[in-house]
């Protein structure tokens, strides 16, 4: 079940996702009227399925179409893949942001790092390494670098 | 097995001794197919991996047998490719498509091997319905059936949980859900077909809740043998329909638009995502009578070596 908290910056609506994307789902009444602007944080989103994906289009494209400007911040795995496989699945919004996994090489623990695409974008796809919070030890990127971030070069 | 690459024959020598059968090596499509038909082997292995090699295979079996003879049933036929299912688009829609193996088994041929070989078993042993079926000897096996499709987000969250109480990456048992969510899905809404081989719930939002009686029953299995998950859902339709299968789980969106249709409830992308996140599918269906969708994954440390695993497509249908 999605669970959402909004707040309302000036002309800009920041809105949190919490929860899986599914069927149940209907935007439109979760958020409520379309603003000038709206920020989406996807951090807590671990799941979206196939008909959560066709819900999120109709509702994205239709409220791009009223001339929201629309910004994606934080984005978990489960929402990078699908930016990843389809190609209008942003809907003409802008990705600021991102969720990179890592997996500890000691004590096998998943971790996640934050990181701002235009940060990415400079690293050229060589992910660097990371500590792990729990045990200190190394911690790899747990992806392959070219498929999670191939909308780069879409 | 029709092919040049030492990879294969060891994947193939694998296979035919987990299945009981003996290993013949061809690497030349023309004679691999004098062999076929004066042997009429119970598998065929074949190098697919470019258009030429297939054509040539294709060519060589209309000469000697022809397309839709019945010693050619694609029941029987694997095709082996390092490209993704995306980029073979002239095996998928080829009347002699039946089975699709990605070439990712590198040094692990055999391994690989061993467990395709378990596969190719229940199918030359007719035993294509039934999970234990995959497994070793002894796996348990779990049953859930489904009375009504509310129940559907709470039987992916119980094998999510059950995952991760395995260990499982959360990241990985996220994903494998996901592939259960899809199948069950399919099964409540798609399946469903009337006297007629109308679908009954095609313009049904997905959302509806719709009681799982007699034939509509909808049934799960979990087996994990500690090394390998199967999940396989079944619906008692038999209306699979191997061509709109084959568009469905071989469209790529990457490089045009989807096109979300309000004409169709359900959404038509679920199981590409499922076969591009690593998972393997076996596709049983026998018409009118039952549909038998299982998916595999190999337990990985980690997401890498879960994405970059063996995997394969296998479809069995019955007329």
């Amino acid at each position: 079940m999605l669970t959402v908290t909004k707040e309302q910056k000036g002309n800009a609506l920041h809105v949190t996702f919490s929860g899986t994307i599914e069927e149940n789902v209907n935007f439109g009444s979760l958020i409520g009227p379309a603003p000038a602007e709206l920020f989406i944080t996807l951090k807590d989103v671990p799941r979206i399925n196939s008909v959560g994906v066709k819900t999120w289009i109709k509702y994205f494209e239709s409220v791009k179409a009223n001339g929201t400007k629309i910004t994606y911040v934080g984005c978990s795995s489960a929402i990078v893949e699908q930016i990843n496989l389809i190609s209008n699945f942003t809907c003409g919004g802008t990705v600021e942001s991102i969720y990179a996994p890592y997996s500890c090489t000691v004590c096998k623990c998943e971790l996640l790092s934050l990181f701002k695409i235009e940060d990415l974008k400079k690293l050229n796809f060589e992910m660097p390494e990371s500590k792990c919070v729990k045990c200190g030890g190394k911690a790899i990127f747990d992806d392959i670098p070219e498929e999670y971030l191939s909308f780069f070069v879409r | 097995m029709i092919s040049n690459r030492q990879e294969d024959q060891d994947f193939a020598g694998e296979v035919a001794t987990v299945a009981g059968l003996s290993l013949t090596c061809c690497p030349d499509p023309k004679i691999g197919v004098e062999k076929i038909a004066a042997e009429e082997p119970a598998v065929i292995l074949v190098d697919g991996e470019t258009q030429e090699s297939y054509l040539a295979f294709e060519a060589a079996i209309q000469e000697k047998i022809g397309l839709f003879s019945e010693k050619v049933n694609p029941n029987f036929i694997h095709f082996i490719s390092t490209e993704g299912l995306e980029k073979v688009q002239y095996l998928i829609q080829s009347p002699l498509f039946g089975h699709f193996i990605l070439r990712t088994f590198k040094d692990n041929a055999k391994e690989a091997g061993q467990h395709y070989g378990k596969i190719v078993k229940a199918i030359v042993e007719d035993k294509i319905f039934g999970l234990e079926n995959f497994f070793k000897p002894g796996t348990k096996v779990q049953s859930v059936k489904l009375v009504v499709t509310s129940q559907k987000p709470d039987a992916v969250e119980a094998v999510k949980n059950y995952l991760m109480a395995a260990k499982f990456q959360s990241r990985i048992a996220t994903v494998i859900s996901n592939a259960v969510d899809e199948l069950l899905m399919n099964a409540m809404f798609d399946a469903p077909v009337d006297n007629l081989g109308k679908p009954q719930f095609s313009l049904t939002s997905r959302a509806t809740v719709i009681k799982l009686e007699g034939k509509s029953g909808v049934e799960m299995k979990i087996a994990y043998d500690g090394k390998y998950i199967g999940i396989s859902v079944i619906d008692q339709f038999g209306s699979l329909d191997k061509a709109k299968l084959m568009s469905h789980i071989s469209k790529i969106y990457r490089d045009e638009e989807y096109k979300v249709k309000s004409t169709a409830a359900g959404a038509g992308i679920g199981l590409a995502t499922v076969f591009r996140s690593g998972g393997s599918f076996f596709f049983a269906s026998e018409a009118q009578e039952r549909t038998e969708v299982t998916v595999y994954f190999k337990r990985s440390e980690n997401f890498r070596e879960f994405k970059d695993q063996f995997r394969f497509l296998s479809t069995q249908f019955k007329f």
